[in-house]
């Protein structure tokens, strides 16, 4: 590699439905797992006459805490493998809420689990890159900082945005990129390598949100989702198969929405396909359905649940006609479309860089990889752009006809300079547009320029935590 | 190995000629070792012969590494001058003889900053104060500069109060260009930076931008309707232009030069002008593309308007143009071609044009004539041909000269020729080209 040099540094990026990690210089991220904790309160939780400062934060809300010893045998379990298994009065705890990390010791073990469980390595001798999301404030990232360096001791840290590394995965010092996560969509502008924060643009709806629409409008026609642990399937006779429920009164709900959720995730990413045009209920009635078949045998026909929950992304008001979603009606309102997004936030930004922002939209997360939504995104942005109205186009082709030099006129009619100048990109593979943050981070790591801009240890211990901000801006 | 085989395969009958062949071929084959290097299977792939022109070097293939070095790789700890503090980390180097390379860490180079200049207390209480700007922020400016490499919109976007770019700009750029009138020992040096020489300059700055918002923020009906008056004030531009130029000559010049129809006969009387009109249409968008050259040769000018003059007419009228150019003496091209002769040469022949063309009118008014004559009163004693060869200089009437095939050279046109071109007082008289 011309620009290369390794010196095997770790990218880490805790995202808030899967936590990628893995090797700097690699296509695409070795450890791969779910970022959520699954905690299994020990019994002597409360215990009485073990000091009861310590057992002030009570185990249901665990928001503020400091480590797992002290909270009384709480055993955590992490990663895909450990999740799997049904647990009696297994809680799901997810460290990050609303993008920001909330709990600092679910983020810690899921660490510890991503270096030694997965990729086995020991973090003293290792580098670390973090990705972190663009509206971190100066308190996580030195927290942040202060964990790895700690803990972990890790010989130098780095902490990279998001939006930055994915421009970088595609090559480019400038662009607007449209991360469609699990937990949330943020539009930020990145130019020449930084990210414009008073820019960026946010929206609490992401995959999760879709998927949970999706359950709710299932459920509401009457499809039950059952589990996978909560059934078995006996044979019958050769090919048949009869289920049967398994009674488990111990799970808790949090894990069963849990599972549910991947399953109906599942669902998601295999038949949902974003409208070519907004979604209205009576264009859609009647559909062909698509079938699918859920684990306990059940075969799905699905319709208009197909195209209407992508649409939410465009159309947030849609939500309020799923039944079981009303919680979220207040919050719809102050939440606009996907377009409406791109505009406010390239409209933020200074004039020069605007065309060279319409020109390199980027997309980049797991929600991203649903069919269509490429198309439909320019679609919308050129309308929105240039709203031609339809009478003042036949004026315009009447006095043309009228000068006498109709051919010219009528020809650069069709083709608008401004639709010609938004440009939305996103790689075809979607292995990586999921993981294009990863695979920045990668570059990144692995970059000879790069390496005099680690936060070492020695800066660290010299200037305190608070020097990231300087060093890593 | 070799033909013998694969005519096995095949199923070839092994021909005499080719026994002789292999018996030939054998000793040959044998005194034929196969070069060191390769491995015999992959000699013979070759046929067994070695090639012409031999493609790689003996040599070079299979080249033990020479003995006194000795290359592993090992991980080292590289230390780079890029970074101010001892951070070492570990990387993969190519080590000959078990001697580590010496020198810099090899992408420490492109370790580049911006040079933002730093000013005392002092010189900010002398110089650089300033009613809008306090002195932390003008702090926190230039160590935004520093630190971001002067990238004004990443420094706005960061800068803690909100000040638009141009502020920012203006701000860094005066205070820049203050220290260094201040710190210059002579203003001779001053001159050529290009703070000095270029200033900073909000007001047009914040123009600038908001018309390029405006630009941007058109909507696509909007870009038509400008594109259609852009393409409209075209036309009328070289409406005018060719009006200007048509009105030289004293006569009334058409207004439809832009459209394809001609005007209608009720126009005008001199219309024997009017495939000269028609050529000033021609000159006009000839001399457009010629300035779009910028840079051309005369002669080639020359061309380029020559055939704008002539394609109008047929290939029949050009060739009797350059008839008469060579009875009169003067050279197709001519051999000088300085800005007059050029002028006078392309006189010459939109004179000769004209003079065809009337002649050709004088014909067609001469065949009517006579046929008139002939059906009314029969033979008339004296030809009008003198008489209007004689009157010839002005316009005739309103019809427009049909094309046609000169049916007879008159005995006259030869003489009649050199004086009216020579002697005749020059009424077009060629523009500014």
């Amino acid at each position: 590699m011309y620009g290369g040099d390794e010196v095997s540094a770790i990218v880490v990026d805790l995202g808030s439905h899967t936590c990628k990690a893995g090797y700097a210089g690699e296509d695409a991220p070795k450890a791969v797992f779910p970022s959520v904790v699954g905690a299994v309160d020990g019994v002597e939780a409360m215990d009485v006459d073990a000091d009861s400062a310590k057992n002030n934060s009570n185990s249901e809300d665990s928001k503020t805490n400091e480590s797992d010893k002290e909270k009384g045998k709480r055993k955590l379990y992490v990663g895909s493998q450990a999740l799997n298994y049904r647990r009696d009065h297994m809680e799901i705890l997810s460290p990050i809420k609303d993008g920001i990390v909330s709990d600092w010791d679910l983020v810690d073990n899921i660490w510890e689990h991503a270096f030694r469980g997965c990729l086995m390595i020991d973090p003293k001798e290792h580098p670390m890159l973090l990705a972190e999301p663009p509206l971190n404030t100066q308190q996580q990232r030195e927290k942040a900082a202060e964990l790895m360096f700690e803990k972990y001791k890790v010989p130098a840290l780095f902490m990279a945005k998001n939006p930055v590394l994915t421009s970088f995965a595609t090559g480019r010092a400038t662009s607007l990129v449209v991360d469609c996560g699990g937990g949330s969509t943020t539009i930020s502008p990145v130019h020449e390598g930084y990210v414009l924060q008073k820019a960026v643009v946010s929206a609490p709806i992401g995959g999760e949100f879709l998927t949970d629409c999706l359950l709710k409008s299932l459920e509401s026609k009457g499809i039950k989702i059952r589990p996978r642990y909560s059934f078995k399937r006996k044979e019958v006779r050769p090919g048949e198969f009869q289920v049967e429920d398994v009674g488990v009164p111990d799970t808790t709900e949090s894990y069963k929405l849990f599972c549910q959720r991947m399953i109906v995730g599942d669902i998601k990413d295999s038949i949902c396909r974003v409208p070519d045009t907004p979604y209205d209920d009576k264009s859609y009635a009647n559909i062909p359905t698509t079938s699918y078949e859920l684990p306990d045998g059940q075969t799905l026909e699905i319709g208009a649940d197909r195209f209407k929950i992508p649409d939410v992304m465009f159309n947030p008001s849609i939500v309020q006609t799923i039944p079981g979603m009303e919680k979220y009606g207040d919050m719809i309102p102050t939440v606009r479309g996907l377009p409406h997004m791109v505009m406010e936030s390239i409209n933020k930004c200074d004039v020069d860089i605007r065309r060279e922002l319409y020109s390199s939209i980027l997309l980049a997360g797991g929600t991203s990889s649903m069919q269509q939504l490429k198309e439909r995104l320019e679609k919308d942005l050129i309308e929105v752009l240039c709203s031609p109205s339809l009478f003042c186009a036949r004026l315009l082709t009447f006095l043309d006809f009228e000068n006498g030099s109709s051919s010219a006129l009528f020809r650069s009619f069709q083709e608008s300079p401004h639709s010609a100048r938004v440009k939305v990109l996103a790689s075809g593979n979607t292995t990586e547009r999921r993981f294009s943050v990863w695979i920045g981070g990668s570059i990144l790591a692995s970059l000879g320029s790069f390496q005099q801009m680690w936060f070492s240890k020695s800066e660290y211990e010299e200037h305190g935590a608070s020097y990231i901000q300087r060093k890593c801006p | 190995m070799g033909g013998t085989d694969a005519k096995d395969i095949l199923g070839l009958p092994k021909t005499p000629l080719s026994l002789t062949q292999e018996k030939k071929s054998r000793p040959q084959k044998e005194s034929h070792r196969k070069p060191d290097g390769i491995s015999r299977e992959v000699y013979a792939l070759t046929g067994g012969v070695a090639p012409l022109m031999p493609s790689i070097d003996v040599t070079h293939l299979k080249r033990p590494p020479p003995p006194d070095e000795k290359v592993a790789w090992q991980w080292l700890p590289v230390k780079s001058s890029a970074r101010k503090d001892d951070l070492q980390l570990y990387h993969w180097v190519r080590v000959v003889n078990d001697v580590p390379p010496t020198g810099d860490y090899s992408f420490a180079k492109y370790n580049k900053s911006v040079d933002v200049l730093k000013y005392t207390d002092d010189e900010y209480e002398n110089h650089l104060t300033d009613p809008v700007w306090t002195k932390e922020e003008t702090d926190q400016l230039f160590e935004l500069c520093e630190r971001f490499d002067l990238r004004f919109t990443v420094i706005a976007d960061r800068f803690p109060l909100s000040r638009t770019v141009e502020e920012l700009k203006d701000r860094y750029y005066s205070v820049t260009r203050a220290l260094l009138r201040a710190r210059a020992q002579s203003p001779a040096e001053l001159a050529n930076h290009p703070l000095i020489k270029e200033p900073y300059d909000m007001t047009r700055d914040r123009e600038r931008k908001r018309a390029l918002s405006m630009v941007l923020s058109q909507s696509r009906h909007q870009e038509k309707k400008d594109a259609e008056i852009l393409a409209e004030a075209k036309r009328i531009t070289e409406m005018r232009l060719a009006a200007r130029r048509a009105a030289e000559p004293d006569v009334p010049a058409n207004e439809n030069i832009g459209s394809v129809s001609p005007s209608s006969n009720s126009q005008l009387p001199a219309t024997a002008v009017a495939p000269s009109t028609l050529t000033m249409a021609d000159y006009a968008s000839t001399l457009a593309s010629l300035r779009m050259l910028h840079v051309y040769l005369r002669t080639y000018g020359l061309e380029q308007m020559v055939q704008a003059a002539s394609s109008a007419v047929g290939l029949r009228t050009i060739k009797r143009v350059e008839q008469t150019l060579q009875d009169l003496g003067v050279n197709l091209k001519p051999k000088v071609p300085t800005k007059t002769v050029c002028d006078e040469h392309l006189e010459l022949r939109k004179e000769i044009l004209t003079l065809l063309n009337l002649q050709k009118q004088l014909q067609y008014k001469e065949s009517e004539g006579s046929s008139h004559r002939e059906g009314t009163y029969g033979a008339m004693p004296d030809t009008p041909k003198d008489r209007v060869f004689a009157s010839e200089p002005f316009g005739f009437g309103a019809e427009r000269p049909i094309k046609k095939e000169p049916k007879r050279k008159g005995p006259g046109r030869q003489s009649d020729t050199p004086s009216p071109a020579h002697k005749r007082p020059r009424k077009l008289k060629a523009s500014d080209l």
